[in-house]
């Protein structure tokens, strides 16, 4: 049961990454170039930045952040929502750390298998 | 060190510090988790300020107290729920046929208010259980290794 379990999940989730291999494959994304972008003027007189029409990541988080997540937080959006994975990845590096640790510590420090021990060593004195 | 009915007594002005600073650490770590979303902090944060907790206890009453409190088999099994929910909170964008962490149902409340923009807002609650078990039986799998066995064999020999 559990092996199939494992083996369905691993086949989902392959099958989900061929096919958003695909889509970025098929799909052209839009990046920011920084094509013909005077960055001397922009440097003198910081004024000049347009805001409203930028081609990026702001793009996407500062202008339609409302439109798209409505949280008033930029950056739990950003953690959250644009970022997830990276959310996810920390929450399990917690997760596995305290497997290792739980695995290495657990009998010498948890509660209530020291006198387990000790009334081992006894039975077999 | 004295020792009433088994249990070790700790010194009086640090039992007394970690009555005061308990609630307050509990509390406000509680609230940090829970206004994530809409002020700064977020679930990690407020999670660690929670298991800070455990620290505080200890200081205060030793691993005998702590033990009889905290169920550490509970934090153990929470800390995966807490993990389960997150990610099923994820998959929800790819159920309703977008890409992962999409925030699917995003106008459930006004700009601002606790539980609006959708998915963000539990899924911070849930890294925040998930942050605070975890940290917690971290804390508790680490003190564990402070006790001595000098002190049990203190203790026997008190005791008979």
């Amino acid at each position: 049961m559990k092996k199939t379990l494992t083996w369905m999940a691993l086949f989902v989730i392959l099958v989900c990454g061929i096919d958003a291999g695909r889509y970025a494959f098929e799909h052209d994304p839009d990046m920011y170039s920084g094509f013909n972008q005077d960055v001397v003027s922009l440097y003198n007189n910081p004024d000049v930045y347009d805001l409203e029409h930028v081609e990026g990541v702001e793009d996407v988080i500062i202008a339609e952040n409302l439109q798209k997540t409505m949280a008033a937080n930029n950056v739990a959006a950003v953690v959250f929502d644009f970022r997830g994975f990276d959310t996810m990845g920390e929450s399990f590096i917690l997760l596995t750390a305290i497997a290792g640790c739980f695995t290495i510590l657990g009998k010498a420090s948890l509660f209530g298998t020291i006198p387990d021990k000790k009334k081992k060593e006894e039975a077999k004195a | 060190m004295k020792f009433r009915d088994g249990i070790e007594e700790k010194n009086v002005i640090v039992k007394c510090g970690a009555d005061i600073f308990l609630p307050f650490a509990i509390v406000f770590g509680l609230y940090v988790i829970l206004f994530g979303t809409v002020s700064p902090g977020g679930g990690f944060q407020g999670g660690v300020i929670v298991g800070s907790a455990v620290l505080l206890l200890y200081l205060g009453y030793g691993l005998k107290v702590l033990a009889k409190i905290i169920n550490t088999e509970a934090l153990r099994i929470n800390e995966a729920l807490g993990a389960t929910v997150y990610v099923v909170l994820g998959l929800l964008g790819i159920i309703f046929g977008c890409n992962f962490c999409r925030n699917v149902f995003y106008s459930n409340g006004a700009v601002g208010d606790l539980v609006s923009a959708g998915t963000i807002t539990f899924m911070s609650w849930a890294v925040g259980y998930k942050v605070l078990t975890g940290v917690s039986f971290l804390l508790i799998l680490m003190l564990g290794l402070l006790r001595d066995d000098e002190e049990e064999e203190q203790k026997e020999g008190k005791t008979e």
